[in-house]
């Protein structure tokens, strides 16, 4: 690996699992606010989040199958903050009651 | 209050006062960066690291310890049963820490036989401590599993959270056995020595921080326990089941086979998305509170346990976690920032906020706010965050010039660590490592006096109703 | 997960075994040893070449057993692990001493620094007296070895350099291997 590919893949690598990160915190927060406008930045976040694994797949020299891993793990990262915040809110309900 | 939670309170002393310690040791350790003729020959690099590194595992398992005394009588409703034992131990155990730091200081190291190995220093990154030592600490976690199994033995009760503890403490007493041998191979050596270092600090540690935490959210916010226990369950499930064969990620470069590559690069590149599902966990909290609480100082402590685990031990973890990466991040700077990020995101923060917590409740104070807690707080948070972002810069400097291009030898280390950039880096850590230190004075201040005038002008103003 | 652990580190334990499959035999310190890249496996791994006696003799397999053991206790007692690193694990203060034995330094400087005539006799003159002999602003302190426990480090280092680890550090020694 060529000293520049190396610093741009591990920097994409972190930015990659931070813009999914963002778009957590951001989702979780939009709809416990019921804000359109966190909403929108939420999804902004996983949309960089898509495209930085795009760049991944398309440009770094990591070997097919991480490439495939890095992919599958983008979808993932769709559905962990809707996923958990309805079983965040089940719980809650489920006691309440 | 219990004697065990006396106790508790003796052990989170400790734990600040060893928090000190290893700040200052680490300071020291930044400054051989930049003036590597400092104390040669007299006091070197080697000894203020082992001090930085042992300090840091010891403070953190005595807050620990310290946090479960504090929450065991309080979840049984009765006194710890042996709390004489683990009384005495504490005062054992203080004194072993003592005078293992007076050994390191002034002898430092022994000749290559067994008298060094049991009286002076193991040398062996973590276990550097000689064996009576770690024979101690084997003690002091053996009365701390016997405390809490026959507490909850005799009180004829058990929850959720007391049994993920108890299954917990099985494989943290077992696995810290592992510092005592002396293997010849190295290959074997490091392969074992994963095995402590990832599985107990990575591994057990994490379990125990979640029963923790599970404590504190029903504390701190009033989250009912079926919530947090429904919690921890997931959370470990998770955490083990990444976190198992995430150990590979060690088994890269040590002479094991090829196949670790991916099982390791797999499942530790899996270890985000519980942190994250962690995260978004917090958030929820946060929101459903509208950040509002009696206890800000250790709520925003939670929050940047939350946080900080996610970026230092997701984030950067990452970065440098898929083997064609490793290969050349592997043995920098670059570890040692994702290093410093997760321990402290992952440890250091919790610990802070239980100790909040507690101090809350002994000093009884509603309100329990104060200005310093945000100086320390936005101190030690800044300097960490600029300590790690200096460490990264100089370690992506030595994955380019010293690994990528220069090929590891002597010659490329030289090169890579009078670049610019590394250098540039290491005075960064030096300048953030100082504002760190200032945090911790404000934090041990706040510590100190946080919530007593309170508690006094309540007392008065109830005394005058 | 546990179960499968525990199958790997079975199989591990005995690939990395001394006399396994990627980590040699102790008595490899008699033999030369490079550093070559295998096309097969796509990274370089250690190349083990012709007879090449350390300290001018040949050890036999419980002799070069017991001067690991030794070299071993050396590198444990004076904490080298917390200044270097051993296959890239911990501390970060000194190189890596993985493949140190390749290491071009020690023929193109302390050679002829210490006008020793090997590779291990400068070896074991540097470990002895390191403040003797500095080639850059980082020194290593004298830890005071002796003369028998500075050659047994020396080739507890020759025989790290014959483990297959996998193809790290890459392209190590570059100028030893094309020679």
């Amino acid at each position: 690996m060529m000293p520049a590919n190396l610093v741009g893949t591990a920097v994409a690598l972190g930015l990659f699992v931070l813009a999914g990160g963002a778009y957590g915190v951001l989702y979780t927060a939009s709809v416990a606010r019921s804000s359109i406008l966190l909403e929108r930045a939420s999804y902004l976040c996983y949309v960089s989040q898509l495209l930085i694994a795009l760049a991944v797949c398309l440009v770094s020299p990591l070997g097919l199958l991480w490439k495939l891993f890095i992919a599958t793990s983008a979808l993932a990262y769709g559905f962990i903050p809707p996923v958990t915040w309805r079983l965040l809110e089940k719980m809650h309900h489920q006691h309440a009651q | 209050m219990y004697r065990s939670q006396r106790l508790a309170l003796r052990y989170f002393a400790a734990a600040i006062t060893l928090f000190g310690v290893m700040t200052a040791a680490g300071l020291l350790s930044a400054l051989y960066y930049v003036d590597s003729s400092l104390l040669y020959n007299v006091f070197d690099f080697q000894m203020a690291k082992i001090l930085h590194i042992n300090t840091l595992v010891i403070w953190l398992l005595m807050g620990f310890i310290g946090a479960v005394y504090w929450f065991l009588p309080r979840e049984l409703g009765r006194e710890v049963v042996g709390i004489w034992l683990a009384e005495v131990l504490f005062w054992i155990f203080c004194a072993a820490v003592a005078v293992v730091a007076v050994v390191f200081i002034f002898v430092q190291y022994g000749s290559s036989d067994q008298f060094s190995m049991w009286f002076i220093n193991q040398g062996r990154k973590y276990v550097e401590a000689p064996r009576w030592a770690a024979v101690g600490i084997v003690a002091v976690v053996l009365t701390f599993v016997y405390n809490v199994t026959a507490t909850a033995w005799r009180a004829r009760r058990m929850t959720g959270i007391l049994w993920v503890l108890i299954l917990d403490l099985v494989p943290l007493s077992v696995l810290y056995l592992d510092a005592f041998p002396q293997i010849t191979n190295m290959s074997h050596d490091l392969y074992w020595w994963w095995w402590l270092v990832h599985m107990w600090v990575e591994g057990t540690w994490e379990v125990l921080i979640g029963c923790l935490m599970a404590w504190s959210l029903m504390e701190l916010m009033g989250t009912s326990r079926r919530i947090v226990e429904a919690w921890l369950y997931i959370e470990v499930m998770m955490v083990l089941g990444t976190g198992i064969l995430g150990l590979g990620h060690h088994y890269f470069w040590i002479g094991t086979p090829q196949y670790w590559l991916g099982i390791g690069g797999f499942f530790s590149a899996l270890e985000p998305l519980p942190l994250l599902g962690m995260v978004v966990h917090a958030v929820y909290d946060a929101g459903t509170h509208h950040m509002k609480t009696t206890n800000r100082p250790a709520f925003y402590w939670v929050l940047a346990e939350a946080f900080g685990n996610f970026i230092g031990a997701g984030v950067w973890g990452f970065m440098m976690t898929l083997p064609q990466i490793n290969l050349y991040s592997h043995g920098t700077q670059w570890t040692v920032s994702h290093g410093h990020f997760a321990f402290w995101g992952a440890y250091g923060c919790g610990v802070i906020a239980i100790i909040y917590l507690v101090l809350q409740q002994t000093r009884k104070a509603q309100n329990f706010d104060s200005r310093a807690w945000k100086w320390s707080f936005a101190l030690l948070n800044l300097g960490l965050v600029g300590m790690v972002g200096g460490l990264l810069v100089a370690g992506i400097t030595q994955a380019i010039y010293e690994r990528a291009q220069g090929g590891s030898t002597l010659q490329a280390f030289v090169v890579a660590s009078e670049n610019q950039w590394f250098q540039s880096g290491m005075y960064a850590r030096v300048i953030f490592g100082l504002l760190f230190a200032i945090g911790y004075l404000v934090l041990v201040y706040d510590l100190l006096v946080i919530g007593k005038r309170a508690a006094v002008a309540q007392r008065t103003q109830e005394a005058s109703a | 997960m546990l179960v499968v652990l525990t199958f790997l580190t079975v199989d591990s334990l005995n690939v990395t075994r001394a006399g396994g499959i990627q980590v040699p035999n102790y008595d490899v310190i008699n033999q030369e040893i490079g550093y070559a890249n295998d096309w097969s496996r796509g990274f370089e791994v250690p190349v083990i070449g012709a007879s090449e006696p350390l300290f001018g003799r040949t050890y036999s397999l419980p002799e070069a057993t017991e001067l690991m053991k030794l070299g071993k206790a050396v590198i444990q007692s004076r904490a080298c692990m917390d200044c270097h690193t051993f296959f890239g694990n911990g501390a970060y203060y000194g190189p890596d001493l993985t493949k140190s034995w390749l290491d071009p330094a020690w023929s193109q400087i302390w050679m002829p620094m210490t006008g020793a005539a090997t590779r291990g006799d400068a070896m074991v003159e540097f470990l002895m007296h390191p403040e003797q002999y500095p080639t850059w602003t980082r020194q290593m302190p004298n830890l005071h070895l002796t003369r028998a426990e500075a050659q047994a480090v020396v080739a507890y280092l020759k025989w790290m350099s014959a483990v297959d680890t996998n193809g790290f550090p890459a392209h190590f020694g570059r100028i030893q291997t094309q020679n």
